[in-house]
């Protein structure tokens, strides 16, 4: 009876939680929240017209938006350097993609390793610990010296900054699995096999999730980084050959293809994290 | 089903260390018999847990041992499941899943582990609420879980350490109530770790107050009333009259913990 009555509450409480949506002056603000972004956008692209317009402003310092516009539509039909546009984009992507999935399909086992093992960890942490705070792009130099100027360097580079950033991430969530988890799978039976991919794999994925996007970010940046040195294709190549002659407008549609594509990952990445860890942080 | 017998378990941890040993347990001797609720109830400290881990193998005890059937208990095993105070809910599967995850990765064929768990589900009254995961529940469901996890291995003993400490009152009772509904259909032995005097008393065949530092079995109250047994008992003067006994022992232990507490400030 008691019993009854209060888990029939309990349960009811939980049942309505999840379907009734909050209707407070809270939640009708904060419907307006995609508005005032995107005013404040609006507002910024009216200033710049304003701006490059109203004042003659030389292009080689800032093109009006029209003027950028007209060079976009060029670029789209015309290519830059004798290739099209999206073989540029291509040519970026293909790299960081190359050295980002090397770098994460090596990364992960061996991070799992070191946070599984502390023999392993005092191995590799020192050399891993090093690396990861020197910026990635303090290798170049040396990438170039040992290995060309080829595609290789480059790959190598973003290779092996995701890797560094996905091993730490992944040994630091291996670490952080509850002691009760793993508690609970021991008594349930488990062999070590099972208990490493059924229960300690699936509870540090959230930090290996953020290593992932870290290295996402990174590769990206490094890439631009990378191709500004040398390259015939490529993002980086067109603002860097574009800055060179003074071709401002070229300068910045390469700057802003860069940003959206960054974007682009992030926002693959957040929504695939919120399908695969939607029970993360949520006790 | 045998009966589990601790006998003489003695745990002294960082022996090896320089640091001084701490006696946790020392010489407990106790028996879970069919059918039996026993719970142990102590101020914090009196190695109410450690008794609980070295029982379902997670620690090795120093001295002593602990059969089943006269079996020597070795490691952890899914014949003796342990109820955790804090989640302990894998919290990437749903209910369905956490509960037959047991069976299902010691080989039991996949069909027969989703009916087990099916009617484990049922039996905590969470039908409704198989497919959601863990962060959907409330504490006491959540709770409720657990109890369905361990449940559907057949153990020999449920280890249950403090599982409803964090829960409020209203729900607290409510699981109480539905362990003891759960123990007459399924018969279960259960070993109990409380420091909610009431708790004990309303659960127990049989009350184990434990002294603090070393630990040791101070006394042992015997709970005559038959299940199952519902909330109303807590106000019957029997009952109330075993409960101040246990109170009073629990409150000797208190004072001396904070003598030797004192002494150990002063020195």
């Amino acid at each position: 009876m008691t019993t009854e009555v209060t888990i029939a509450r309990d349960d009811a409480a939980v049942a309505a939680g999840r379907r009734v949506a909050p209707a407070s002056p809270a939640a009708s603000r904060r419907a307006h929240y995609p508005l005032i972004s995107v005013g404040a956008v609006l507002l910024l692209l009216c200033i710049w017209a304003l701006v490059t317009n109203l004042f003659h402003i030389s292009p080689m310092v800032m093109p009006t938006p029209q003027a950028l516009y007209g060079h976009f539509v060029a670029m789209l039909l015309g290519g830059y350097a004798g290739q099209p546009l999206w073989a540029h984009i291509l040519a970026s992507l293909g790299r960081s993609m190359t050295g980002l999935l090397c770098g994460i399909v090596l990364a992960v086992p061996i991070g799992l390793c070191m946070g599984y093992s502390r023999a392993v960890n005092a191995a590799l942490m020192p050399i891993f610990g090093f690396i990861r705070p020197i910026p990635p792009i303090a290798f170049i130099p040396l990438v170039i010296l040992w290995f060309g100027i080829g595609e290789f360097s480059k790959i190598l580079l973003i290779f092996a900054a995701s890797f560094n950033f996905t091993v730490l991430a992944s040994a630091a969530g291996m670490r952080a699995v509850p002691e009760q988890l793993v508690r609970a799978g021991i008594n349930l039976g488990l062999t070590r096999r099972q208990l490493f991919i059924s229960v300690m794999l699936p509870a540090a994925l959230p930090q290996i999730f953020t290593g992932i996007k870290t290295s996402t970010a990174v590769s990206w940046a490094i890439v631009v980084a990378a191709e500004l040195i040398a390259a015939q294709a490529g993002l980086g190549f067109i603002i860097e050959d574009a800055g060179t002659f003074f071709r401002t407008p070229e300068v910045l549609i390469g700057v802003v293809i860069i940003g959206i594509v960054g974007l682009s990952f992030e926002l693959v990445i957040t929504l695939a994290e919120r399908r695969l860890l939607h029970w993360q942080a949520k006790g | 089903m045998g009966t589990i017998v601790v006998d003489g378990v003695s745990k002294i941890f960082g022996e090896s260390r320089a640091g001084p040993e701490i006696r946790a347990l020392d010489r407990v001797s106790l028996d879970i018999d069919d059918r039996e609720i026993v719970c142990v109830v102590g101020p914090s400290g009196c190695g109410k847990t450690t008794l609980l881990n070295v029982i379902a193998g997670f620690e090795t005890p120093t001295t002593g041992e602990v059969r089943i059937d006269g079996n020597l208990v070795a490691g952890a095993g899914p014949d003796r499941i342990v109820v955790f105070q804090s989640p302990s809910l894998f919290p990437w599967m749903t209910v369905r899943e956490n509960v037959s995850f047991g069976p299902r990765k010691r080989g039991v064929p996949k069909r027969r582990a989703l009916t087990d768990a099916a009617h484990y589900i049922e039996a905590v009254g969470l039908t409704r609420f198989a497919d959601r995961y863990p962060y959907e529940l409330s504490g006491g469901m959540r709770q409720r879980v657990q109890l369905a996890r361990a449940l559907v291995n057949q153990p020999e003993v449920l280890l249950m350490d403090e599982p409803f400490a964090s829960l409020d009152f209203q729900t607290r009772l409510a699981m109480q109530e539905l362990l003891l509904q759960l123990w007459h259909e399924i018969h279960p032995k259960i070993f109990f770790i409380t420091h909610d005097v009431e708790e004990a008393v309303f659960l127990a065949d049989r009350v184990y107050v434990i002294s603090v530092a070393p630990g040791r079995i101070k006394q042992v109250i015997e709970v005559p009333f038959a299940k199952p047994r519902t909330i109303d008992l807590v106000t019957v003067p029997d009952f109330v009259a075993i409960k101040d006994r246990v109170l009073r022992l629990i409150r000797e232990e208190f004072r001396a913990s904070d003598r030797q507490a004192l002494a150990g400030d002063g020195g």
